[in-house]
């Protein structure tokens, strides 16, 4: 479903991300891992076409990246982790401006809409009323994702999606996901909530200065690395090994 | 039967014609009260445009080229103003990347309607400032009744020349500096027009008059040069009056206007992508060498900066300001453009002025010049990282009096001792016997400080601390004009005292006066309290 091969990015002389090559089948669930700056936002934002790969090549559903640009975005959702929306539009606005983009019908797009503001506890009144920027960071997240998933795409990233979530939706969001996942749809999901990506994932890639550290079943990977979890794995091959230790002599500065 | 979901480019011009109605970006509004106040304020701008209009009827008894290139001088003007300032956020807007780039929108599209947004906008402004030309032209002495057609089919012809001059400049920019350089080229494209349309509009009254006095007969070369005159030409070609001088301008017109869109719109179209794509790049700035340090922290930490930022917090202020001032491509593009008319006016008065003296330039230079804090300090206060100012609110200070002051000594060190110093050096080397006339300037700088304290104790001094969108405000319009009558009346009091020869007294009046003036408003913000957190 998805396939990179020496996916690369330069920005200036620093490589942000180097000769990414995997392959991702339909319907599972992958989590993106990584320190800050490691590369993954830049990632998804190449398979998105948001950018332009410096050299590589990626296929999405079967379509070159380059060279089909639009077949790939009408295939794939993106929840960006910018939460980025026009401020001014209602939500009700800009959700029927996006399924437009995609060529749906007012009426069927209206019923989509429906649905999701019943799934994520919305009023529908808030949602026709008051425009974006009055929106909380939570219902602001929940507009987005819908935004993502209106056009019920193959292929679905997700960039901290969980953020300004509350506890309920979060909760009905990693349903949501592990049921897309069930009706064949491909989720690639970035976050730094660990034990979060180790429940819902059937598989974890960790990413660090732009190039694979490791890549497989969460519980393979803890095991074969002889790590207690996926946490421990991660600050061991991102070097945050000592933070017990940094977090001391952090300390210290105000005690003296 | 549904109803079939409308083309793409058709849902980008909506949302585009939205936004720009509403503004980018908003807070706490209902959707019900939101466009209608954006509407509101259009149609009060077109209403004030077609007032502006009405000095068409100083030229109606001219010919029909003098005054269609009036017209269209003054209409290219307004246009240019709006499509610089506006394009900028239009065409290359950052958080829009992470909305569209990932949709199925091709970059043809996407330019496309943002720029029939453009377009439509600057025909309604167009129109609305042409609106009395199209009666004056038809009825006039020298009128035709082909006159509004030919006018309007220019006029139309000219608001696409801007917009695809504006538009052709980005493109090229992005093309030959690439993407690394775009951004800060952007804004200082962008400030350069915004400063070169202001400098133009406020030297045309001169070359109307200059026009005037010459005739135009015998087509002077630079009218070749002159855009306006290339539509003017157009005009009278089609209204019958044209000559082969004419016909050469309308035929340059025409040309014009293909090639500059189509370069713009066509041509250029498939690189616009790539310019969006850059904005959503983070490119790493080059490392700065160790041990060297920002010229903005050697300045605070050296006297006499440090001397009289010897308070932390005030420090801070002035620190931030200051940042924001050279670095925040937002803030620039507002601070720069919003300043353009009060740093560009003095000088066109010392020029202006040249020949009888200069008495009066100097006066009214000076006067303009105590006013550029305050509009400064005014455009200051906002920013799109508004809600980051909640930072002040937390730290342990009673009110925000150390951060309005750290603000107003970043203003009156960065912008307006440069600004006086181009002044003073305007009056030695323009002014026959500048020295002499140096004194004139001292209304205005006497005035300054006081001016300086007016944001602050009205509650507009705290730096960055109001959403961006609040900036496009009408009352803005209201305080440049009010600005502007309060440095004429200063000026012209002055005027008055020096040829009464009471000038000595004059300046020891306004100096006591000053003097209490300043320590009433600086107890005032002293004593200034957070306005209300949303």
């Amino acid at each position: 479903m998805i396939s990179l091969r020496q996916l690369t990015k330069w920005f200036g002389a620093q490589v942000a991300v180097n000769s990414l090559t995997f392959d991702i089948p339909a319907g599972q669930i992958v989590g993106l891992l990584g320190p800050n700056g490691a590369g993954k936002s830049t990632t998804l934002k190449m398979l998105t076409g948001m950018l332009a790969p410096s050299s590589g090549t990626a296929t999405i559903c079967g379509h070159d990246l380059l060279t089909e640009p639009m077949e790939v975005k009408r295939k794939v959702g993106f929840v960006p982790d910018s939460g980025a929306v026009f401020e001014s539009l209602s939500g009700l606005e800009y959700l029927e401006m996006i399924a437009a983009l995609y060529g749906i019908p007012a009426e069927a797009a209206r019923e989509r809409i429906r649905q999701f503001i019943t799934f994520f506890d919305l009023s529908f009144e808030t949602l026709t009323d008051k425009l974006l920027g009055a929106y909380s960071k939570g219902m602001r997240r929940k507009v987005v994702i819908t935004a993502a998933l209106l056009h019920n795409p193959e292929v679905v990233f997700f960039d901290e999606p969980l953020d300004g979530l509350d506890a309920n939706a979060a909760v009905g969001f990693k349903a949501l996901i592990q049921t897309l996942a069930k009706e064949g749809k491909t989720i690639v999901y970035s976050s730094h909530i660990l034990d979060v990506v180790e429940r819902v994932c059937d598989r974890v890639i960790i990413i660090d200065k732009g190039e694979v550290k490791v890549d497989g079943v969460p519980a393979d990977l803890v095991a074969a690395h002889h790590a207690s979890s996926l946490e421990h794995l991660f600050t061991d091959l991102t070097g945050g090994s000592d933070l017990a230790q940094k977090a001391e002599d952090f300390a210290k500065t105000f005690r003296s | 039967m549904s109803e079939p979901a409308p083309s793409t480019t058709r849902v980008l011009r909506k949302l585009y014609l939205t936004l720009f109605l509403r503004g980018r970006t908003s807070r706490g509004l209902q959707r019900s009260t939101a466009p209608k106040s954006v509407v509101s304020k259009l149609a009060v701008t077109l209403l004030l445009y077609t007032l502006f209009g009405l000095l068409a009827l100083r030229f109606q008894t001219q010919g029909v080229f003098m005054f269609s290139f009036y017209m269209h001088g003054m209409t290219m003007l307004f246009l240019g103003m709006f499509i610089a300032t506006s394009s900028g956020e239009v065409l290359f807007n950052k958080e829009e990347g992470e909305i569209l780039l990932h949709r199925p929108v091709t970059p043809r599209a996407l330019l496309w309607s943002k720029i029939s947004v453009l377009l439509q906008v600057s025909l309604w402004l167009a129109l609305a400032c042409n609106l009395i030309s199209f009666i004056a032209g038809a009825i006039g002495e020298n009128g035709s009744w082909m006159y509004p057609v030919a006018h309007l089919v220019s006029t139309a012809m000219a608001a696409l020349l801007c917009a695809g001059g504006v538009v052709l400049m980005y493109q090229l920019c992005l093309r030959w500096f690439g993407r690394d350089k775009l951004e800060n080229l952007m804004t200082t494209t962008q400030v350069l027009m915004t400063l070169g349309v202001v400098a133009v509009s406020q030297s045309m009254p001169y070359v109307m008059a200059t026009l005037g006095t010459t005739g135009l007969g015998s087509r002077e070369w630079w009218l070749y040069l002159c855009p306006p005159a290339w539509f003017a030409g157009f005009d009278e070609v089609l209204t019958g009056h044209g000559s082969m001088s004419s016909w050469i301008l309308a035929a340059v017109a025409v040309a014009l206007t293909v090639t500059i869109p189509g370069l713009a719109f066509w041509r250029l179209a498939d690189g616009y992508q790539a310019g969006l794509q850059t904005l959503t790049e983070s490119v790493p700035r080059r490392p700065r060498k160790e041990g060297k340090r920002r010229w903005l922290d050697g300045w605070i930490d050296s006297p006499p900066l440090s001397w009289v930022l010897r308070d932390p917090m005030t420090r801070a202020g002035f620190r931030l300001t200051a940042a924001y001032m050279f670095r925040d491509r937002e803030m620039k593009l507002r601070l720069y453009p919003g300043l353009a008319p009060i740093l560009v006016m003095p000088l066109v008065f010392l020029l202006q002025n040249m020949r009888d003296g200069g008495g009066l330039g100097v006066v009214f230079g000076g006067s303009y010049l105590a006013l550029l804090p305050l509009m400064a300090l005014n455009l200051l206060q906002f920013s799109q990282q508004w809600q980051a100012s909640d930072v002040f609110r937390a730290a342990p200070m009673a009110g925000p009096a150390p951060l309005i002051e750290g603000a107003r000594l970043a203003v009156l060190t960065l912008l307006v001792m440069p600004a006086l110093t181009v002044l003073l050096l305007g009056v030695l080397f323009l002014i026959p016997g500048g020295e002499s006339k140096l004194a004139l300037l001292l209304p205005g700088l006497i005035a300054l400080p006081v001016c300086s304290l007016i944001p602050g104790t009205v509650g507009k001094g705290i730096p960055l601390a109001s959403p961006s969108d609040e900036a496009k405000s009408a009352s803005r319009g209201l305080l440049v004009m009010g600005t502007m009558i309060a440095a004429l009346a200063l000026g012209g009091v002055a005027l008055v005292a020096r040829s009464g020869g009471w000038y000595a007294p004059f300046l020891g009046m306004e100096a006591a006066a000053a003097l209490l003036l300043y320590l009433v408003l600086k107890r005032i913000v002293r004593s200034t309290t957070w306005p209300p957190a949303e």
